[in-house]
C-alpha cells in the first residue's frame, strides 16, 4: 500500500483507555446486548463541564453552560449532568421532556431550534427560558401565553446577519435567527408584549470553526444588548451557542501526513487512499486540486473549553480592542454557551463485532464485515476520521498470530447496500483483526452515535449501556437504568 | 533615475550578495534578490502590475461612470500592489481571502482603500454533500453578466508567472555576468515567481537546481503554502522543483532575524524562510564541492508588516525593560490586603461626597451603567498615567472600581505603594453593586 501505514489513532483519555483496557467486560457485553453496543461514561461529562467552568472563573464570566441534548439520546448522561450545576438546551418537545424527567428543574433548560405549538406550550408552562428565531414566532408564544394564561415566559431573541466595519467577514448563511437590521422592528414587538415575555438576553449560533466570525457576531450581541437598555428593557445575558469542537486525533502529525497523501492521491501520484478512489471533497482539474476537503478537522490544537478561551481573550475590532470577556464581564453580562460535542468529549464509544475477514484482491485492502450499520457509527456523515481499535477475542493468542503486521481494510457495515461503509477511507490496523474481535470506535457519544442510527432492515439500533468506575473496577447498567443514585448503591 | 511613472520602478532590483562568514558556506556564493526594494513593497509587484496592465485602461473607461473594480484572492502583496495600480487609475480594488492573518496588511489595506472580504470558516457541523467552496461561489459572482470587474487570477493567470520569465529571471542571469546560479531557491505561493525565474533559468542553463520552499502544516508562513495547499495552485507544477522542502515558521524567523541583524537586510519571514531553506539545503553539498558554485534566492517583502506576526511567535525579541509603577510587579500579599470596602459601606462613603470614584472599565461599558458622579479612566490608561507617578491628591480619597474587584484590588495595592494614603478597592466590583441593588445610571 505504498509506504507507511496512514493511522490515525483516536485521543484517548484515561477512562476510554481503561475501558477500553478491559477486553472482558467488552466481550462479555456485546456477547449478552449485541452488537453494535454503545457505551457511555457519565463521570467523563462532569469533568468537561469542569473545564468549561474553570475558563469561565479565568475570565470571571458569571452563566450557565447548556449541554445541546441533540447530541446525544442518552439518559445516564443526562442524568449525570442533572446532578450538577450546568443547564440542558433542548430543541423538541421530546428533549424537553427528557431533560424535565432527567432533573433538570426549568430554571436551568433553554428551549432551541424549530418550534411546534405543543413544544412552545410545555417550555412556558414549566417557565424553561425560550430562545426565539423569529418575530413570528415571538407572536406565536405571547398568543400562547396569553391564551392559555401562563406564566410570563422569559425569552433570548437569537440573531443573525451580524455586519462589520472595516474587513467585512462574510459568513455562512443560517435559516435560524433574525437579522440584526430587521432588530427594530423585533424589538417593537417585544415591548408590545411586555406583560408576556421577558427579554433576558440575545443569542446566536454561528456554524463555523472560524474566531474571526464567532467574535464579530459577540460584538454585535453587545451592540444590541446596548440598545436593548436604551430602550428600558433590562437583558442580562449573551448565548454564544456552540461549535466549540472536539480533538479526535492523538497526533497532529499523522492528521498532517494523512491529508497531505490525501491530496496526491487526488492527483493520482499515489495509489488511492479510499474506497473507489473517493476524494471527500477534493477533485483534480489537470493537475490543480480544486473542491473543498469535507472532513472535519479532526486533529484541533485549540478544542472546547480551550476554544472558548481563545474566542473569549479575542479582542474586539470594533470596541477599542478589548478583550472580548472584559468587555461582557464591563458590561456586567453573564455568559451562556451551549456545547454539545464538546462537552460529549471522551463520554462514549462503540463496539462492534468483526463478521468476516476476506482477502479480496493479492495486495489489496481486506474486506472487513462488521455486525452494524454505517449509521450506527456514522463517522461518515460527520466527516471524522478516525482509527477504530481492536479489542482481539482471545487476548492470549496475540503473541502467536500468524499475521502481526499492519494491514489495510475496508470497513463494511451491514446493510444489504453497495455503499454501507462505515467508512469510505481505507483504514490501517497495527495486525490483522478476526472473526470475533471487537472494533471499538472511541469518542462517538457527541452526534456519532445517535444522531443517524436508523432500524434499516429490521436491524435494531444499537443498546447502550453506561459505566462508571468503582476502584478498580469497571461498572455497568443500561443506559436506561442508570441514575446519579446508582454507582453508589450498585445496580447489578 | 527619473521615472513618468511609478511603476516604471518595478522591477531591475539588485542581486546581492550574503557575507560568508554569515551563512558559512565555503565554495558557495550565495545571493539575495531583494525583490524588497520594488515600489509597492514586495516581489508581487511585478506579476500584479503585468496581469493587470493590459486590461487597467479598458476596465477604468468601460467604468467611467464609476464602480470599477479589480478583485483578487489575496492576503497580502498582491493585494497592496492591485489596490495602488487599481487607484491610480481610478478603480477600487477589492481583495476576498480567507488566509489575511497579518492585522498590520489588513489595515494598511483599508489605508489603500481597498475593500476586504473575509471568507467564512469551515463549518462545525459538517455537511458532506457540501462540496460547493467559497470559492467556487466567488468565481460565480464574478462570471455574472454585465459585471465590471477585472480579476486578475494570480493563482492560474500565465502573466504571472511571464513577469518572473521576462524580468526577474533574466535579470538574475545579467547580474551573474550572463551565466545561471547552479542553484536556485524560492517559496512557493502563487508559484509565479518560482516557476518563471525557474524557467528563465533553465533557458539558460538546464542544470540548474530549483529548490521550492513550502511551509510546514503546523503553523503558517506569510506568503508560502504548505504542499496541500500548493496543489490548489494552478501555476504550480511540482515538476519544476528538483526538490521540494518544507519549513516551519520559527525557522523563517530565525532565517530573518539573520538577514535583518547581520546583512542589512530588512527582509519578512518570507524571504528569511528562504534564506533559511536556502542555507539548509546548501550545507549539505557545500564540503563535497570541488569547484565554486553560486546561487540565489529571492527576498519577498519587507519586516516593518509582520512585527505582530514575529511577537507572537517570539515575544522575546521584544523584551523591553521593566517600568516603573507596574501592577506587574506586586505580590500576590499585597493584592491580598489591598485596602477594599464592601458595597454598603462603599455607598456611605461615597455619600459623604469625600471619595473620588474611578471606573476602571472600558467607555463603552461605563457610557452603559455607572456608579452616579463616577471618572472614567480606563485600565490600560491608568496604568499608564501610574507610570509617571500618582495621578491624584494625596489629600483626595479615592475609590476604585472594576468589573469584579479584581484589577481595582491590584492598583489600590499599587497606589498604596506609590504612596497614596486612602485609596480603597470596592470588593466584587460594579457586579456586586448591582447585584446589591445599589443603583447605576446612564448619563
Amino acid at each position: 500500500m505504498g509506504g507507511q501505514p496512514l493511522y490515525l489513532e483516536p485521543r484517548l483519555e484515561s477512562r476510554l483507555r481503561s475501558l477500553l483496557g478491559s477486553p472482558g467486560l467488552l466481550h462479555t457485553l456485546t456477547d449478552a446486548l449485541g452488537s453494535p453496543l454503545n457505551m457511555v461514561v457519565p463521570d467523563q461529562l462532569a469533568d468537561n463541564l469542569q473545564q468549561f467552568r474553570s475558563v469561565y472563573g479565568t475570565h470571571h464570566l458569571a452563566g450557565q453552560v447548556y449541554l445541546a441534548h441533540k447530541a446525544t439520546r442518552s439518559s445516564a448522561l443526562l442524568r449525570r449532568l442533572a446532578a450538577t450545576d450546568a443547564g440542558v438546551d433542548v430543541a423538541s418537545l421530546g428533549e424537553l421532556q427528557h431533560a424535565l424527567g432527567a432533573g433538570f428543574t426549568p430554571d436551568r433548560i433553554m428551549a432551541t431550534g424549530p418550534k411546534n405549538p405543543e413544544f412552545l406550550w410545555l417550555a412556558a408552562r414549566t417557565s424553561v427560558t425560550v430562545s426565539l428565531d423569529t418575530r413570528g414566532e415571538l407572536e406565536q408564544l405571547a398568543t400562547l401565553v396569553r391564551k392559555h394564561a401562563l406564566p410570563r415566559t422569559r425569552i433570548l431573541l437569537r440573531l443573525s446577519g451580524f455586519e462589520t466595519s472595516g474587513v467585512r467577514v462574510l459568513s455562512r448563511r443560517s435559516r435560524f435567527g433574525t437579522a440584526v437590521r430587521e432588530l427594530e422592528p423585533l424589538l417593537e414587538t417585544v415591548e408590545r408584549y411586555a406583560d408576556v415575555v421577558d427579554l433576558v438576553g440575545v443569542a446566536y449560533h454561528l456554524d463555523t470553526t472560524s474566531l474571526g466570525e464567532k467574535a464579530t457576531a459577540l460584538e454585535g450581541c453587545l451592540r444590541v444588548l446596548e440598545e436593548c437598555r436604551s430602550r428600558g428593557l433590562r437583558p442580562r445575558a449573551v448565548d454564544i451557542g456552540g461549535g466549540f469542537g472536539v480533538n479526535y486525533l492523538a497526533h497532529g502529525g499523522q492528521w498532517e501526513r494523512y491529508t497531505t497523501e490525501l491530496t496526491e492521491a487526488v492527483l493520482g501520484t499515489r495509489p488511492p487512499l479510499t474506497y473507489g478512489g473517493h476524494g471527500y471533497g477534493l477533485r483534480n482539474e489537470a493537475g490543480t486540486v480544486r473542491g473543498t476537503l469535507g472532513l472535519y478537522p479532526a486533529h484541533r490544537q485549540a478544542a472546547g473549553a480551550r476554544y472558548l478561551d481563545e474566542l473569549l481573550a479575542h479582542p474586539a475590532a470594533s470596541l477599542g480592542g478589548r478583550p472580548l470577556a472584559a468587555l461582557l464581564l464591563e458590561h456586567l453580562y453573564d455568559l451562556h454557551t451551549e456545547p454539545g460535542r464538546a462537552l460529549l468529549d471522551q463520554c462514549g464509544l462503540t463496539l462492534t463485532k468483526v463478521l468476516e475477514v476476506r482477502d479480496q484482491e493479492v495486495g489489496g485492502p481486506l474486506v472487513v464485515r462488521l455486525a452494524a450499520k454505517a449509521d450506527d457509527v456514522a463517522l461518515e456523515e460527520h466527516g471524522v476520521l478516525m482509527d477504530p481499535v481492536v479489542v482481539p477475542r482471545d487476548p492470549a493468542s496475540t503473541g502467536t498470530r500468524r499475521d502481526t503486521e499492519p494491514v489495510a481494510v475496508h470497513l463494511f457495515g451491514s446493510l444489504c447496500l453497495e455503499s454501507d461503509l462505515i467508512t469510505r477511507r481505507t483504514v490501517f490496523l497495527p495486525r490483522r483483526p478476526e472473526p470475533g474481535d471487537l472494533l471499538a470506535f472511541a469518542n462517538t457519544a457527541g452526534y456519532c452515535m445517535d444522531f443517524h442510527a436508523t432500524r434499516a432492515q429490521h436491524q435494531p439500533v444499537a443498546r447502550k449501556a453506561a459505566a462508571w468506575q468503582e476502584g478498580d473496577a469497571w461498572r455497568w447498567c443500561l443506559d436506561d437504568q442508570y441514575w446519579p443514585t446508582t454507582p453508589v448503591g450498585g445496580a447489578q | 533615475m527619473r521615472y513618468d511613472s511609478i511603476t516604471d520602478a518595478i522591477g531591475n532590483t539588485p542581486l546581492v550578495r550574503i557575507d560568508p562568514a554569515v551563512h558559512g558556506l565555503r565554495n558557495i556564493d550565495l545571493y539575495a534578490k531583494l525583490e524588497l526594494l520594488n515600489p509597492f513593497g514586495s516581489v508581487k509587484d511585478r506579476a500584479a502590475w503585468n496581469m493587470a496592465r493590459p486590461h487597467l485602461a479598458a476596465a477604468a473607461s468601460a467604468a467611467a461612470g464609476g464602480g470599477g473594480q479589480v478583485v483578487e484572492l489575496s492576503s497580502g502583496n498582491t493585494a497592496k500592489a492591485l489596490a495602488v495600480l487599481a487607484g491610480m487609475h481610478g478603480l477600487t480594488f477589492k481583495s476576498v481571502t480567507n488566509r489575511m492573518r497579518i492585522p498590520e496588511i489588513k489595515d494598511l489595506l483599508l489605508l489603500l482603500g481597498a475593500e476586504i472580504e473575509e471568507l467564512p470558516g469551515q463549518s462545525e457541523c459538517l455537511d458532506p454533500t457540501a462540496t460547493d467552496d467559497p470559492l467556487t461561489l466567488f468565481h460565480r459572482t464574478l462570471s455574472e453578466p454585465d459585471s465590471t470587474y477585472l480579476h486578475t487570477d494570480q493563482y492560474f493567470n500565465p502573466r504571472n508567472t511571464e513577469a518572473h520569465f521576462t524580468g526577474t529571471g533574466p535579470e538574475i542571469v545579467k547580474d551573474l555576468d550572463g551565466r545561471a546560479p547552479d542553484w536556485f531557491i524560492a517559496c512557493v505561493g502563487t508559484a509565479g515567481s518560482s516557476t518563471g525565474v525557474a524557467r528563465a533559468l533553465r533557458e539558460h542553463d538546464p542544470a540548474v537546481r530549483v529548490v521550492g520552499l513550502v511551509a510546514a502544516k503546523s503553523d503558517f508562513i506569510p506568503g508560502i503554502r504548505t504542499i496541500d495547499e500548493a496543489h490548489e495552485v494552478g501555476l504550480f507544477d511540482p515538476g519544476t522543483y528538483d526538490t521540494i522542502e518544507a519549513v516551519s515558521a520559527d525557522d523563517a524567523i530565525e532565517g530573518m532575524l539573520t538577514l535583518n541583524r547581520r546583512c542589512g537586510i530588512l527582509a519578512g519571514p518570507t524571504g528569511g524562510a528562504a534564506y533559511f531553506g536556502a542555507v539548509r539545503r546548501l550545507h549539505a553539498v557545500d564540503d563535497a564541492l570541488t569547484e565554486r558554485q553560486s546561487a540565489v534566492f529571492i527576498v519577498c517583502d519587507r519586516v516593518e508588516s509582520y512585527l505582530s506576526y514575529v511577537r507572537k511567535r517570539r515575544p522575546d525579541l521584544f523584551g523591553s525593560p521593566r517600568r516603573t509603577n507596574s501592577p506587574a510587579d506586586l505580590s500576590d500579599a499585597e493584592i491580598r490586603t489591598a485596602p477594599a470596602i464592601g458595597v454598603t459601606d462603599a455607598r456611605a462613603w461615597i455619600a459623604t461626597g469625600e471619595p473620588l470614584v474611578v471606573d476602571l472599565r472600558s467607555p463603552y461599558a461605563y457610557a452603559a451603567l455607572h456608579i452616579d458622579g463616577s471618572v472614567n479612566i480606563v485600565d490600560e490608561l491608568f496604568e499608564e498615567l501610574l507610570h509617571g507617578g500618582l495621578p491624584f491628591s494625596r489629600n483626595r480619597p479615592v475609590l476604585l472600581a472594576c468589573p469584579v474587584g479584581e484589577k481595582s484590588a491590584r492598583y489600590a495595592a499599587l497606589l498604596t505603594r506609590m504612596g497614596h494614603p486612602d485609596v480603597r478597592s470596592l470588593t466584587g466590583g460594579i457586579i456586586a453593586w448591582r447585584d446589591a441593588g445599589a443603583p447605576l445610571v446612564r448619563d
